[in-house]
């Protein structure tokens, strides 16, 4: 059953689509994501959604969204919107391996992490087969609500005895012409490429890139090949 | 002059003369006086220059020498100073390979200088190769990474345009900048006018922004000289060709980034101002309409990137290099390679490395090519275009087989603008990749052309915070930590951690990619702070980036000035420290271009 899964899950969101009757390669879907620190009792929560297309994937915070495009060489080319300026800035494709794993953008659990966990139960059929996955790793573990037919994460909680976070989904939709025509608005926004940052400090909104710098993320719900939570998804690569 | 000076060594040297002297002891012979000549060395304490000191006294003990302690008198006579060297002296020089290299240097600069043609209008072709923030730092690195590359110690190492007879500095700040942009100083060198910084061929009385501002402050250019004088005409560039350092030869704009419609202020596109690609396409019809009765043929060859600016916001008219959903930007449905199709259909428009490759030079007229949506590949990059994208240099060497097709010569300008950009990512090593790469394409136009008749001028726009810094031993990796002389670790900083010899004076700071040859690469991360533990670091990969001290998210240009360096017809204009508008002047006096272009629009 498991490895059914997994190679449905590898194909196209369009195959995928084939065992629910909904186009699921568009989706527009609603998350909150909840972090418990156990050392200084702090709890935050957030919320994003997850916009897609086939080849488009977004994650939309409150002032600022987070757009990847897959290109047909299968690189990622990442661009950043602000949705208060109606601006944009272009980052390029990255060639580096691990920034290339779209199933982790485009359902916010690679296929790799899948792969790594445990199957416990199954339910429900078609759009609403729901599976639950364990994955172990020392003091953290991961526990995975599969909307299998989807893509979609229904809840994923990650804990530890210091930390835990949990990313639920709380409404999903699947509106082709909606979701197209959140993309083109997102599209008419100006963009900049980020090479053209360092030379445009006339430019109110670029020179406060330039000084201010990078926009940091909050919490992502995102994690990486290994199973690991990604603080940021920009972090470094030894 | 004779040499006054004949011994080196202090020889003492007794000339004993005999003299009658009184005895007044038969049985022991007379009492003889005795002279004696000691020569004086060279650096001797009485005379510097040598000479000679003579002494005499009684022999009272009779023992035939002259004691110390007989000498009554001392006289001592100085060689006059020295006015040359002998063989000998020299030959701790002459024997030596550094003086025998700056002997061969001074004897070919001397040749150089001679045969120079110095008279105005010699030059047939002008070539103005610009490497954009091609700072002297990053020229003195990239010298240093292409000698290592060869398998050299890397400092003794020269660039292709280093060789170069002439050279000299220019001072690159805006009228209204300290620390200049691409625009104010490609404007300075297309046109002779400095003029403000983000404005494209216009002086310093526009208002950056404001349209109305531009009617009546538009300047010439070398290129639309050129055009004017019946040369071929040729733009490339590894950045969008309508960046401001492209855009600086054929447009003119109040805002450098009004690159296309739909990058423009609704009130400029309707007051009348034209986008940069269109007067891109329309270059002809413009240069046209300024002057009555001009019949030109327009820019043959224009090779870069920056597809989206020239092709409708539709997705329909994505290339298959396309990295963007939708490739084009353009917001009124124009495709300007549509347009430049139709008003040049002998001409070929080429998208990617096969047709690119596919252009015989020979047989073409008019070549147009965009090979990427946005900036073309670093060159150490390029393997990841999707379609395949031609090198720096070998745009160079398509551009003048195309061009010189023109009994009339060419003008044609080649900027390496992703310099600047691998320097604003904070990645030395793809900012002298390029730089090496921009001295292999400057090579090409040298083996392409004569010094008879062609005056290329190498040199930059601006400069980049980007320094060579700490003691490292002759041939440490450039890229690499220093490493002391005589140790084999790397040195350690206050803060007990190792330190690269290239860095930046800010922005992004340290990022460890590995493997990554794209440079924008490091944008995805925020900015670093304070020092890094480099121990375990590899800092010669490609994807390394560079400490930085003052955090920003970009790094900045730098306001010293850059080299300048020239070869051909007029270069030995090029010398001393100079406003960077001189060289539209060098070039201008070189090719004759405003009295070619007068005499063309008298007829």
């Amino acid at each position: 059953m498991k490895a059914a899964i997994l190679i449905a899950s590898l194909l196209s969101p369009l195959a995928v689509a084939g065992q629910c009757d909904t186009n699921t390669g568009y989706a527009k879907a609603n998350y909150t994501v909840t972090t418990d620190a156990v050392a200084n009792k702090q709890h935050t929560e957030n919320a994003f959604t997850l916009w897609r297309t086939p080849h488009q994937v977004a994650k939309q915070n409150p002032q600022f969204i987070e757009l990847w495009q897959q290109l047909r060489n299968q690189q990622m080319r990442p661009i950043r919107y602000f949705q208060h300026a109606q601006r944009g800035i272009e980052y390029q494709p990255s060639e580096v391996q691990g920034e290339q794993d779209w199933s982790a953008k485009y359902q916010l659990v690679s296929n790799a992490l899948l792969e790594k966990m445990t199957l416990k139960n199954s339910a429900g059929e078609g759009c609403e087969l729901t599976e639950h996955y364990q994955y172990q790793q020392a003091e953290t573990k991961i526990e995975l609500t599969w909307l299998a037919n989807q893509q979609l994460v229904k809840e994923m909680r990650i804990s530890s005895p210091s930390y835990s976070r949990t990313v639920a989904l709380t409404m999903v939709e699947h509106n082709k012409d909606a979701v197209t025509a959140q993309f083109a608005k997102w599209d008419n926004f100006q963009t900049t490429d980020y090479a053209d940052i360092g030379d445009n400090e006339s430019d109110p909104f670029l020179a406060k890139m330039i000084n201010l710098g990078f926009v940091e993320h909050g919490a992502t719900g995102f994690y990486d090949a290994q199973g690991n939570q990604l603080q940021s998804e920009h972090q470094h690569h030894h | 002059m004779a040499m006054t000076m004949k011994k080196l060594n202090l020889i003492s040297l007794a000339v004993v003369v005999a003299l009658a002297g009184c005895s007044d002891d038969d049985d022991k012979g007379p009492i003889e006086t005795i002279t004696v000549e000691n020569t004086l060395a060279v650096g001797s304490e009485q005379c510097v220059n040598g000479g000679t000191e003579t002494v005499s006294g009684e022999d009272t003990n009779r023992n035939g020498e002259l004691d110390s302690a007989e000498i009554t008198e001392t006289t001592v006579a100085c060689n006059d100073p020295a006015t040359s060297l002998t063989a000998q002296q020299l030959a701790p020089l002459t024997s030596n390979d550094w003086f025998k290299a700056a002997k061969v240097k001074m004897a070919a600069s001397e040749d150089s200088i001679a045969a120079v043609a110095k008279e105005s209008g010699k030059a047939k072709n002008v070539i103005l190769f610009v490497g954009d923030g091609m700072g002297i730092s990053t020229v003195t690195a990239a010298r240093i990474m292409a000698g290592q590359l060869e398998g050299k110690l890397g400092e003794e190492h020269q660039l292709s345009f280093e060789a170069m007879p002439f050279s000299g500095f220019a001072k690159t700040y805006n009228v209204d900048a300290q620390t200049p942009d691409s625009a104010g100083t490609m404007t300075a060198m297309a046109s002779g006018v400095k003029t403000d910084a983000g404005v494209i061929g216009v002086d310093e009385d526009i208002e950056r922004g404001n349209c109305a501002t531009v009617a009546g402050n538009e300047l010439v250019t070398a290129t639309e000289l050129a055009e004017i004088a019946g040369k071929s005409t040729g733009i490339v560039s590894t950045a969008r060709i309508t960046h401001a350092t492209p855009a600086a030869t054929y447009a003119k704009s109040a805002d450098r980034n009004w690159e296309d419609v739909s990058d423009m202020p609704e009130a400029a596109v309707a007051a009348g101002c034209e986008d940069i690609a269109s007067q891109l396409v329309n270059f002809e019809a413009n240069l046209e309409a300024r002057y009555a009765g001009l019949d030109v043929d327009g820019l043959e060859v224009v090779l870069g990137g920056g597809r989206r600016h020239f092709l409708p916001k539709d997705a329909a008219f994505n290339s298959a290099d396309a990295v963007s959903s939708v490739e084009g930007d353009r917001t009124d449905g124009r495709d300007l390679t549509a347009e430049w199709k139709a008003k040049y259909p002998a001409g070929q428009y080429v998208m990617d490395q096969a047709s690119f490759n596919a252009v015989n030079a020979d047989t073409t007229e008019r070549l147009f090519g965009l090979f990427n949506e946005s900036h073309m590949q670093y060159e150490a990059d390029r393997a990841n275009d999707i379609a395949g994208e031609p090198s720096l240099s070998e745009m160079t060497a398509k551009a003048i087989d195309v061009l010189d097709n023109n009994d009339k010569g060419f003008f044609l300008t080649v900027e390496a603008g992703r310099i600047d950009h691998a320097h604003h990512a904070g990645n030395a090593y793809n900012a002298l990749s390029d730089t090496v790469e921009l001295s292999k394409a400057v090579q090409v136009a040298l083996d392409k052309t004569s010094i008879e008749d062609t005056l290329i001028i190498v040199t930059a726009d601006h400069s980049h915070v980007f320094t060579i810094a700490g003691y490292p031993k002759r041939g440490n990796p450039i890229l690499g930590k220093v490493v002391p002389v005589g140790s084999d670790e790397p040195s350690l900083a206050a803060d007990n951690m190792p330190y690269t010899t290239v860095g930046y004076t800010n922005g992004g700071g340290f990022r460890d990619l590995g493997d990554e040859t794209d440079a924008d690469a490091g944008y995805n991360f925020a900015p670093v702070t304070g020092r890094v533990d480099l121990t375990d670091v590899d800092t010669t990969t490609p994807g390394f980036h560079q400490e930085a001290v003052v955090p920003l998210s970009s790094e900045t240009h730098a306001a010293e000035d850059v080299g300048v360096y020239a070869v051909g017809p007029g270069a030995h204009l090029v010398t001393g420290t100079n406003e960077q508008s001189l060289i539209f002047h060098v070039m201008d006096y070189a090719a004759d271009l405003v009295k070619q272009a007068d005499a063309k629009l008298a007829q």
